[in-house]
């Protein structure tokens, strides 16, 4: 193919992203063959929090992102209690955890209905036989599941309400634990819009089944006799969407790197009590993780290892620095230049290997491995259809994302179970100077973020803040290595 | 039938979040049931790129009606008041905007930042960011003290970080049937009827702060936040506890004190060292008094109410 066949598109905007993306693209009789993601908004976060109070992060950084706050809050919390050495009280742990997974549970339906499936409803896939169904139920506001599933989206974070007063944009978790102290009605509460969440949406509409039938998944075969067993199963949403995914080949786009990286998240609530840098991976219920699709390895995450490349972002500063040695200088003219600067975002990678992907698939495929502690959580799905399906795809990408919602409400059964109301759920601590990596980069609600603060008493002295969406929007790296997706 | 058109400057999409959260109405009602046709929004809208830009050009020329410009973010200058650091639709954000609010029917700010600047414009403002038609107390903002949309109303103010889905679904609904005409706007242009109850007002913690008990650290189950925890309930505007968040509470009833979000100057004192979480004082008094009360007006107040206060007053409430 003559380079002369080759045509370049700019679009800008990208929708449906937070913050303001463009996107070059070079395309190719009809195929993209390369992109430039060009992340066009910068507000200076880590400006602003620099000689600033040391908790000030618990207000700024949840504000990074409205929609994965309670991701930002956590890093924040997590990244003093490791600075100032703190107790973090069992209860408090748990009510972290709870307030986290509920943001992500209700990104769920809102992503998928909000933001992925009207792209089905696009002209583009009237040939389609699933086109029909699809407009009926996934059209922009009228879409009958669309409107279902956007409204109902508001459910969970009722329960976050419940811990922090409001979601979005709380900041109930504190170095020491969290500020509130809730009551049985709270649990009852809670309960019932679980159950609410489960009974109106997850089990009629999304799975078609009852959450223990859908549980019996463990292979990709088990997915696909599942699928076959009942009418009820092939035309639930994730019926439809996996038989309309196939039928219009979005399970033979989205390559990416092969490679996958997840900072494992949820502490333990009675094994992150004194939090610690280096405590962290043996503490977590859903394990750190580099996975190599080529090599088909697993080993855990270790944040020594992270650098932030920042040849093609716009920063005056050295590259490839890990995240704690960064000062965040921008530079006054944000020319966009493909060769050489062309976003506000940074490339995040291992020192060791490289350029990696973030995000739910990669979350899943960690959570396949058999590395880690044996009472960490383990889920064989995602990793097998990647085996036999041949590697990722957009399709699989998306599947990753809503079937961590089982897991998830589980997770957040328990906590409502483990919540031992009469205990305390603060222990006030005391300020003292020291570095702090909190939680580092807990998957937020559709990306990977993390959150690390050097505090020096009574004053953060810098705050490193990686945006969100930073590892699946970020630009290239030194070595050039780029996502491929389409 | 009215036309919205929503974007985002310096915005963290908190606001469009909690725009979803509504019920009655809900986001999909607002369209189905009160003919919203949302031209537009970030989150949602289906068209990218060129497509956008041909929908932006026909609103600007006046080809498509706005009857509604919903601003989410700040309006960001740099650097050097160029707008670049902001760029959307293949120009500064600043520039659509300028645009887009001549020709709007009604422009409504949507959360602090584009109120008043909110975080993004805290000291340093790396951003050179300002809101719509205020930079934290100071009138003119990005489109200036003059400014009317051709409704003949300044920037509708909706602060709050964020603001409550009511907050904004009211207002919208009101407009579009047709009573925008009763909106009434406080000095920050706020609407009154939002805006002019305190966030105490309605707060479970009231008898305790008329009983002067202290939450004197964070878990507690008892105690006014007000105190000790800094919390800015009694000065500030908003009806965070007569119309509840979520539906199910609110920060001060969780136990969280108010920053005080739906005010020009969040966050307070610019979140330097040591005002955190923690009451501003002035020889023992609160730097910061409830809306009218002087510091001589205090002393009795408190005086007279530890005096009465009942023992049940320091023992547990909220209990299990």
């Amino acid at each position: 193919m003559s380079a002369a066949a080759v045509q370049t598109l700019d679009i800008s905007p990208v929708g449906r992203v937070e913050g303001d993306l463009d996107v070059r693209v070079d395309v190719e009789d009809g195929v993209v063959i390369n992109a430039w993601t060009q992340a066009e908004l910068f507000r200076g976060f880590e400006v602003i929090l620099r000689d600033k109070d040391p908790q000030a992060g618990l207000v700024v950084t949840p504000r990074a992102c409205g929609i994965c706050g309670a991701s930002h809050l956590t890093c924040a919390a997590w990244a003093l209690d490791t600075a100032w050495g703190t107790e973090v009280p069992r209860n408090a742990i748990l009510a972290r955890n709870l307030g986290q997974i509920v943001e992500t549970i209700q990104s769920l339906p809102r992503h998928h209905y909000g933001l992925f499936m009207i792209d089905y409803t696009h002209k583009n896939y009237a040939k389609s036989q699933y086109y029909q169904e699809a407009v009926k139920r996934w059209a922009p506001f009228t879409g009958t599941n669309y409107e279902l599933g956007v409204t109902i989206s508001g459910r969970p974070v009722e329960i976050y309400a419940l811990l922090g007063g409001q979601w979005p944009h709380s900041s109930y978790m504190v170095p020491g634990g969290v500020m509130c102290a809730p009551t049985l009605t709270d649990v009852t509460r809670a309960w019932s819009i679980l159950e609410h969440f489960r009974r109106n949406w997850m089990e009629p509409v999304w799975y078609g089944c009852s959450l223990e039938r859908y549980e019996e998944i463990q292979s990709y075969d088990d997915f696909l006799a599942w699928l076959d067993e009942r009418p009820e199963h092939a035309n639930s949403d994730l019926g439809l969407f996996w038989r309309m995914s196939q039928d219009i080949g979005l399970d033979k786009y989205g390559e990416g790197l092969g490679k996958y990286v997840s900072w494992g998240y949820m502490p333990h609530e009675d094994k992150y009590n004194k939090p610690t840098i280096e405590g962290r991976n043996a503490a977590v219920i859903m394990k750190s993780g580099v996975y190599d699709g080529k090599a088909d390895t697993h080993k855990t995450m270790d944040q020594v290892f992270t650098r932030e490349d920042i040849k093609h972002a716009w920063y005056d500063e050295p590259g490839g620095l890990h995240p704690f040695d960064r000062t965040t200088n921008p530079v006054q003219k944000n020319t966009v230049d493909p060769a050489g600067k062309y976003s506000w975002a940074t490339a995040v990678r291992h020192d060791e290997n490289g350029r990696l992907e973030a995000g739910p698939l990669s979350r899943q495929l960690i959570a396949g491995g058999t590395h880690g502690e044996s009472w960490q959580y383990h889920s064989p799905l995602v990793l097998d259809m990647y085996r036999k399906m041949g590697g990722p795809s957009v399709l699989l990408r998306h599947f990753a994302r809503m079937h961590e919602g089982a897991k998830l409400y589980r997770e957040a059964e328990r906590c409502l179970r483990e919540f031992k109301l009469n205990d305390p759920w603060y222990i006030k601590p005391t300020e003292q100077d020291g570095r702090g990596w909190g939680a580092p980069r807990r998957p937020a609600a559709r990306c990977a973020t993390g959150s690390k603060s050097r505090a020096a008493r009574s004053r953060t002295t810098r705050s490193l803040l990686p945006r969100p969406g930073m590892s699946a929007l970020a630009p290239r790296t030194r070595r050039g290595a780029r996502l491929r997706r389409r | 039938m009215a036309n919205l058109l929503w974007l985002q400057g310096g915005a963290c999409s908190g606001n469009t979040m909690s725009f979803l959260n509504a019920e009655e109405p809900s986001a999909c009602d607002l369209v189905t049931d009160f003919g919203i046709n949302v031209l537009w929004h970030p989150s949602l809208g289906v068209e990218l790129g060129e497509n956008l830009k041909r929908l932006l050009d026909a609103i600007v020329s006046g080809e498509v009606a706005l009857d509604i410009f919903v601003f989410e973010g700040t309006v960001v200058n740099a650097p050097a008041g160029t707008g670049e650091w902001n760029r959307f639709c293949g120009r500064p954000m600043k520039d659509w905007v300028a645009d887009l609010a001549k020709v709007a029917t009604f422009t409504v700010a949507v959360g602090d930042c584009a109120t008043w600047g909110g975080i993004p414009a805290t000291a340093p403002n790396p951003s050179e960011s300002e809101g719509l038609q205020f930079l934290k107390r100071e009138h003119g903002g990005f489109l200036g003290k003059e400014y009317t949309s051709k409704a003949g109303l300044p920037v509708i103010n909706i602060p709050g970080c964020p603001a409550h889905p009511d907050w904004i679904t009211q207002i919208v609904v009101a407009v579009a049937t047709g009573r925008g005409g009763d909106l009434t706007l406080d000095e920050f242009q706020r609407p009154k009827t939002f805006f002019t109850s305190f966030t105490q007002t309605g707060c479970t913690r009231n008898m305790h702060f008329a009983y002067k008990v202290s939450a004197t650290e964070f878990g507690q189950r008892k105690g006014c936040l007000f105190y000790d925890l800094g919390c800015r309930g009694p000065m500030t505007h908003s009806p965070c506890n007569r119309i509840l968040w979520n539906r199910v509470s609110s920060k001060t009833r969780a136990g969280m004190p108010c920053l005080g979000c739906t005010e020009p100057e969040f966050p307070f004192f610019d979140l330097e060292p040591g005002t955190l979480f923690k009451t501003q004082t002035v020889m023992g008094a609160p730097k910061d008094m409830p809306t009218g009360v002087d510091k001589a007006g205090y002393i009795k107040l408190t005086a007279a109410a530890k005096a009465a206060s009942p023992a049940w007053a320091e023992e547990d409430l909220f209990v299990v």
